[in-house]
């Protein structure tokens, strides 16, 4: 890209804004907000003047033990800029602001993402579960998460006197 | 309940409909004949390979992914391995490179052919689904020839491809090629031109551009929603600066443009395999890659474009043999986002066109 700097500036700028961290990672710059900040960072990414990020590519959770991420990785269909911006979300109380209203396309990332870690996003019109059913416990996707041993799998019911 | 009154049905499709691509399943709410709501419930398919990934080595996670999007595996496999490549930083030999845009776009034509044929079938057109599937089976035919599978092929390898193809491969994919023109002029005459078909897909289901935009919607539904857009173009990956092609767009917005796109890519990717024919090289098929693949601590975020949309591995390594987190990011699943929305107000049949032009697979959907 050739106004990488020009970008470069804005992201830096924005992170000043919204008290953020700006790394780099395989040549695309990464953004590390707090929860609160989400929505103001993404909205000023989406009307950036020079390269918007305008199209939610994906969005994800992210298990670090100590804290949660959401992960949204941002394009655009009109160049060649991208932008990762993390979301750093307390793990005892998992609470981020959904971006549907930005994007309507977070609709099923953000039911995944609390399918798999619990995080809630506040504000989305129909937060469920997508994978796993409805009265299924834990979150699956978390690193303290036991998965069930492979002897344990096909338990085969002991039959009790007179059934 | 007096005759004139009428109420709310609702009707269960899936998971085993014969409409249904996979295990897919919705409820839709009836008035009459005509839908007012619809609740898609995904899912049945769901086997954790996110959470697999992260209890395998790298290369042992290679044989999952063809189980995503199994009708173009070696997409997924390419989308995969490049993404530990790039977190390696191995550099692939060209012949490799080549050998994988041969059978990338051959899947690509593979799993279009698939798409045209269930469509085809879903519109009740039994005989335009065997002339695609018949000429799906010579790709299968060539899947087979050099890795020794026909649906989860599992070719590629972390720094090349796993086998050279073998002497009958080249006159069997030259015969191929030679065919196509006639191949699709079938497809056109069979299903295309049928007025029945034209009947039941034009005009159904539009998807504005501004409505596809901001669902997050990629791959040919996009592009036939007038967007000119195309990782190999936008971001060429692996050697597709090298190539001549243009990227098809459509403005109809509507079933059938979603559909016949597709046709105008099997031309496009001809003229790279024919271009990749011309070009490819002598030399080793394999990088050299350590026994135990132990990538630096990072992250890294790599997308193809897959036939049915882009995918995309987000891999976060922390310096282990295995990955600490492996996104998928699955194009059909958001993709899907659309049927809920775009279907409203059209009567069933019409669903089950708009849900087949989504040429959605539930392996990649439930991942």
């Amino acid at each position: 890209m050739e106004n990488n700097e020009k970008f470069k500036l804005q992201v830096t700028e924005l992170a000043t804004r919204v008290n953020g961290e700006v790394e780099e990672s395989f040549g695309v710059l990464v953004l590390k907000v707090n929860a609160p900040y989400i929505i103001e960072t993404l909205t000023a990414a989406k009307q950036f003047a020079d390269g918007p990020c305008d199209f939610l590519h994906d969005l994800c959770g992210m298990d670090l033990v100590d804290h949660f991420e959401v992960v949204y990785q941002l394009t655009s269909l009109r160049g060649s800029q991208s932008l990762r911006v993390k979301a750093i979300v307390n793990r005892e109380n998992p609470v981020v602001d959904s971006v549907t209203r930005i994007w309507q396309g977070a609709n099923y990332l953000e039911r995944e993402a609390f399918d798999m870690f619990g995080i809630i996003f506040k504000g989305h019109p129909n937060l469920k579960r997508i994978y796993m059913w409805d009265d299924f416990e834990g979150y699956p996707l978390r690193k303290d998460y036991v998965t069930e041993p492979i002897e344990l799998r096909n338990i085969t019911r002991t039959r009790i006197e007179g059934e | 309940m007096s005759i004139n009154e009428t109420e709310e049905l609702i009707l269960n499709m899936g998971p085993q409909h014969p409409s249904m691509h996979g295990l897919f399943r919705m409820v839709i709410h009836l008035e009459g004949e005509t839908v007012t709501k619809i609740v898609p419930k995904i899912g049945y398919l769901h086997r954790g390979m996110e959470k697999l990934a992260e209890s395998r080595t790298y290369a042992q996670f290679i044989p999952y992914t063809d189980r995503l999007d199994y009708l173009a595996s070696p997409h997924n496999n390419w989308a995969y391995v490049q993404t530990v490549e790039k977190l390696m930083g191995v550099v692939v030999p060209e012949r490799a490179e080549y050998l994988r845009v041969i059978f990338g776009e051959l899947a690509r034509i593979a799993s279009h052919q698939v798409c045209i044929a269930s469509t085809a079938l879903d519109m009740a057109g039994w005989s335009a689904w065997s002339y695609a599937f018949r000429d799906r089976e010579r790709i299968c035919d060539m899947y087979e020839m050099t890795a020794g599978s026909r649906l989860t092929v599992n070719i590629m390898r972390i720094g090349g491809i796993s086998a050279e193809p073998p002497a009958e491969f080249w006159p069997a994919l030259q015969s191929f090629l030679d065919d196509t023109p006639e191949m699709l002029e079938e497809y056109y005459g069979i299903f295309f031109g049928n007025e029945i078909a034209q009947g039941r897909l034009k005009n159904v289901g539009i998807l504005s551009k501004e409505l596809a935009e901001n669902l997050s919607i990629t791959g040919p539904v996009l592009r036939a929603s007038g967007v000119n857009y195309d990782v190999r173009k936008a971001e060429p990956y692996s050697i597709y600066d090298r190539f001549d092609f243009n990227v098809p767009v459509r403005n109809g917005c509507d079933s059938y443009d979603r559909t016949i796109i597709r046709m105008d890519e099997i031309v496009e990717s001809i003229k790279i395999i024919k271009q990749a024919l011309r070009d490819i090289p002598e030399g080793p098929i394999m990088a050299k890659v350590p026994k135990v693949i132990k990538p630096p601590v990072g992250e890294v975020y790599h997308r193809v474009e897959n036939p049915k949309g882009e995918l995309g591995f987000y891999i976060v390594s922390d310096g282990t043999t295995k990955p600490a987190r492996v996104r998928i990011r699955p194009a059909t699943f958001i993709n899907l986002q659309m049927l809920p929305i775009v279907a409203l107000g059209w009567k069933i049949q019409d669903v089950v066109a708009i849900f087949a032009t989504l040429d959605a697979v539930l392996g990649e959907v439930d991942k």
